[in-house]
């Protein structure tokens, strides 16, 4: 792509989704989703062949649907309150349609079925930006009107979707579609504490992003999108091994790596509030994604992955250069002692 | 009839965006979505707004769903889907039409009805007033409240469409 147009088209990309994250009038906010769906068809289109078309149109189709959502459920709300403001939704039936609208755009059950799909036809750098860019601003707006959202509703899709998400994952060899699953289901443990504390939800959000990030550029770096593409990395980067291992277990929530501590926040708060089967369950079924990451982890780094002798040699153009990634797993592994920080997010 | 003008305009708007929505060929689907603008520029005007009906005509029908119906024309196949010749479509537009019926029954057999708004029977679409101060129009205030304290919303819809343009160059651009 000619790089002016990338730039522009990347640049409004983030331009839709600031603009949704600062507006204070309803109808803006639908704009900045608007743009923010129109301007990453193209990056999602990067490769012109057959699946990314059919994964952008996948995408745009049900993203397209959710903003219509959106907007009658924006329509319903002038209606019974006679203002545009951004605060909570005063009339329950705007508050289940914009719960529904923005559950469509996030990946949450039961309207996760575009995820996988959409993030396997697209390139690694493309489901970077999907995965992690593009759920920023339905969680602002959830965050936003999580005072009046349905608690029935939005725990329900929670549930459900730390259940999917980690058993949709279980028989996935393909890493694209494994990260679309870890990502439903951290959706599920970010939105299942929105109503308690929504803090927490800004703090899931962030260390999601950081670790998605991470995992997203090991995979970048060692240009492998299957299961047996990633287990030759031994001979490629050893190191790179170890850090997948490190990553992978922190995504999964294991302690002392910083991927628990939001999972700990979660149970804690939702305890708090004298809710103890539905932690207890959350906490099992998040057990489904540890054990397809332990997988992962087991083919990588903790054993050579059986595979021909020629193929031990992997074959790449020259390395390349992430300067971002060594902080990356840094923040993504070491930030459990830096807990106590977490009341800056207020 | 002329009083509930804006009853029967929105029934029939209805009832063409069933039309399309029922996925006919997109060149039939053009035709019934200029049913739909005029009668849409109808319920516009009937609340005093001249201005933007014809802006529907204009820019709308006379713009964009030209535009389309060219490009439709051009990637047309040689037996185009009527609602008649697929048994899905005709399924999905009488049902849609039953659907409408049934409202429209209901609206004018009850004294309130109450979907997702309260409204009392028919006479809540009959227009008293058209919302003018008596002075000034309201409806060309609100074009000209657009584009002096609603700048930052035409800066943004502005950039939209250029956007929308470059992202369709880029997508069938092609290698």
């Amino acid at each position: 792509m000619n790089p002016l147009i990338f730039t522009t088209i990347l640049m409004t990309v983030l331009l839709g989704t600031m603009i949704v994250m600062m507006s204070s009038h309803w109808l803006m906010i639908w704009i900045g989703f608007e743009m923010n769906l129109l301007a990453i068809i193209p990056i999602l289109m990067k490769k012109y062949n057959p699946r990314t078309m059919e994964a952008s149109t996948k995408y745009f189709l049900t993203q397209a649907t959710a903003s219509m959502l959106l907007m009658m459920a924006i329509i319903i709300n002038l209606m019974h309150s006679g203002q545009w403001t951004i605060m909570k939704v005063f009339n329950p039936t705007a508050s289940i349609i914009m719960t529904s609208a923005l559950a469509m755009k996030l990946g949450l059950t039961p309207f996760h079925f575009w995820v996988p799909e959409v993030t396997q036809g697209i390139s690694l750098t493309s489901g970077l930006i999907l995965l992690t860019w593009q759920k920023l601003a339905p969680m602002s707006i959830l965050y936003q009107i999580s005072p009046s959202i349905n608690l029935n509703i939005l725990l329900t899709m929670a549930v459900l979707s730390i259940l999917v998400g980690g058993w949709g994952g279980l028989n996935q060899t393909q890493l694209r579609k494994i990260m679309a699953y870890s990502s439903i289901a951290h959706m599920g443990w970010m939105t299942a504490v929105l109503a308690y504390n929504p803090t927490l939800t800004m703090l899931n959000m962030l260390i999601y992003i950081m670790m998605t990030l991470t995992m997203f550029m090991l995979f970048i770096h060692s240009s492998s999108t299957t299961t047996l593409s990633l287990s030759h990395t031994w001979n490629k980067t050893p190191l790179t091994t170890t850090l997948i291992l490190i990553t992978l277990l922190s995504m999964g929530g294991l302690p002392p790596l910083s991927g628990f501590m939001p999972k700990w926040m979660i149970i804690q708060e939702l305890t708090k509030n004298s809710s103890i089967i539905l932690p207890t369950l959350m906490a099992i079924m998040a057990l489904l994604n540890l054990y397809f990451y332990m997988r992962l982890t087991y083919s990588t780094s903790l054993t050579m992955f059986p595979s021909t002798n020629n193929m031990k040699m992997k074959w790449q153009f020259e390395t390349k250069r992430i300067t971002l990634l060594p902080p990356l797993i840094v923040m993504s592994s070491l930030l459990l002692p830096l807990t106590p920080m977490l009341s800056i997010l207020d | 009839m002329m009083t509930y003008i804006v009853f029967i305009l929105s029934v029939i708007f209805v009832v063409s965006f069933v039309g399309f929505s029922s996925k006919p060929s997109p060149i039939y689907g053009g035709l019934v979505l200029i049913v739909s603008g005029g009668v849409g520029c109808g319920i516009i005007m009937n609340f005093g707004g001249s201005f933007l009906g014809l802006m529907v005509f204009l820019i709308y029908l006379g713009g964009m769903l030209v535009v389309f119906g060219y490009t439709t024309a051009m990637a047309t196949e040689q037996y185009p889907e009527v609602w008649v010749s697929n048994t899905t479509v005709m399924g999905v537009f009488l049902l849609g039409l039953l659907m409408e019926v049934m409202l429209v029954l209901y609206v004018l057999k009850s004294e309130e009805v109450g979907v997702v708004f309260k409204f009392s029977g028919v006479g809540d679409w009959a227009i008293y007033d058209t919302g003018d101060s008596g002075v000034f129009s309201e409806e060309i205030m609100g074009v000209a409240a657009l584009y002096s304290y609603g700048a930052w919303v035409v800066i943004m819809t502005g950039w939209s469409l250029f956007v929308g343009v470059l992202v369709i160059l880029e997508v069938t651009r092609g290698d």
